[in-house]
């Protein structure tokens, strides 16, 4: 009896090692790095084999989109304070609705940029990684205007 | 006065008696057995003696903790990497961007 849980007690140690070497390697190291430093460029380098041309090229388009995305966010901003404001002072229905249609309108012109700009990312990286980029971040662009603001305490945004 | 010893007839008898056991082939095991019984096996001796069967229990814990080591690493990594993906986008959408901001 003595030497039955002896050797149980051994195997489960074994097993346990194992399992946790098995653990600690699952994944590329580096990008479980990036993800650790939640660097989102590192990350994107990382996760989708991009050497340096691809990845100055992407920054690149990522640094022009950016001035895109604060126009469209002040626009965005610009129309829905007008809306509550509006709405505090009691607006007939018409000018409200049309308020409401700006704000829509502007939010549809941002998805579309927003699409547009990672399918022109997609377009630099290499065709199995494009498409397993687009079907990361696709779905959550088309989610992130039916949801309420994500978790956004990961990364402050700086334009 | 009878002089003669009761016992007399006790000599004759015992020097022709002869004691005849029927032999036990499986004496000597059978001793060796009762005296391991009675003595510690060692751990080398039960591990060979099960050798086949602890064996074979090793490489399915094995097996299972591999498996599932690497589940939970992945299962975890892809935690990480949907909040990546959120992050990265939250810095490259207006929407998001107009609401947060002040």
């Amino acid at each position: 009896m003595k030497h039955l849980l002896t050797t149980l007690a051994l195997l489960t140690l074994v097993a346990a090692a194992t399992g946790f070497v098995a653990y600690q390697r699952a994944g590329d190291p580096q990008v479980k790095a990036a993800l650790e430093q939640r660097d989102a460029m590192a990350w994107l380098k990382s996760e989708f084999s991009l050497n340096d041309a691809q990845f100055a090229r992407i920054k690149t388009l990522h640094d022009a989109y950016s001035v895109e995305c604060e126009d469209h966010c002040r626009a965005i901003q610009e129309a829905e304070k007008a809306r509550q404001d509006l709405k505090q002072a009691g607006a007939d229905p018409v000018r409200l609705a049309e308020a409401e249609r700006s704000v829509r309108e502007l939010t549809e012109i941002c998805e579309t940029a927003i699409a547009s700009h990672v399918r022109r990312c997609a377009a630099e990286m290499s065709p199995a990684a494009g498409e397993r980029y687009l079907a990361m971040v696709l779905p959550k662009i088309a989610d992130f205007d039916h949801r309420a603001a994500p978790d956004v305490g990961l990364n402050p945004h700086r334009h | 006065m009878n002089s003669s010893n009761p016992n007399d007839f006790l000599p004759p008898v015992l020097a022709t008696w002869r004691v005849t056991p029927p032999v036990n082939p499986r004496f000597r095991s059978e001793v060796w057995a009762r005296l391991q019984s009675q003595t510690r096996e060692s751990y080398a001796t039960y591990v060979r003696s099960h050798l086949t069967g602890w064996t074979m229990v090793a490489a399915l814990l094995v097996v299972t903790a591999v498996w599932t080591g690497h589940a939970v690493g992945e299962a975890k990594l892809n935690a990480k990497r949907d909040a990546m993906v959120v992050s990265y986008l939250v810095d490259l959408d207006p929407r998001v961007q107009a609401k947060i901001r002040p």
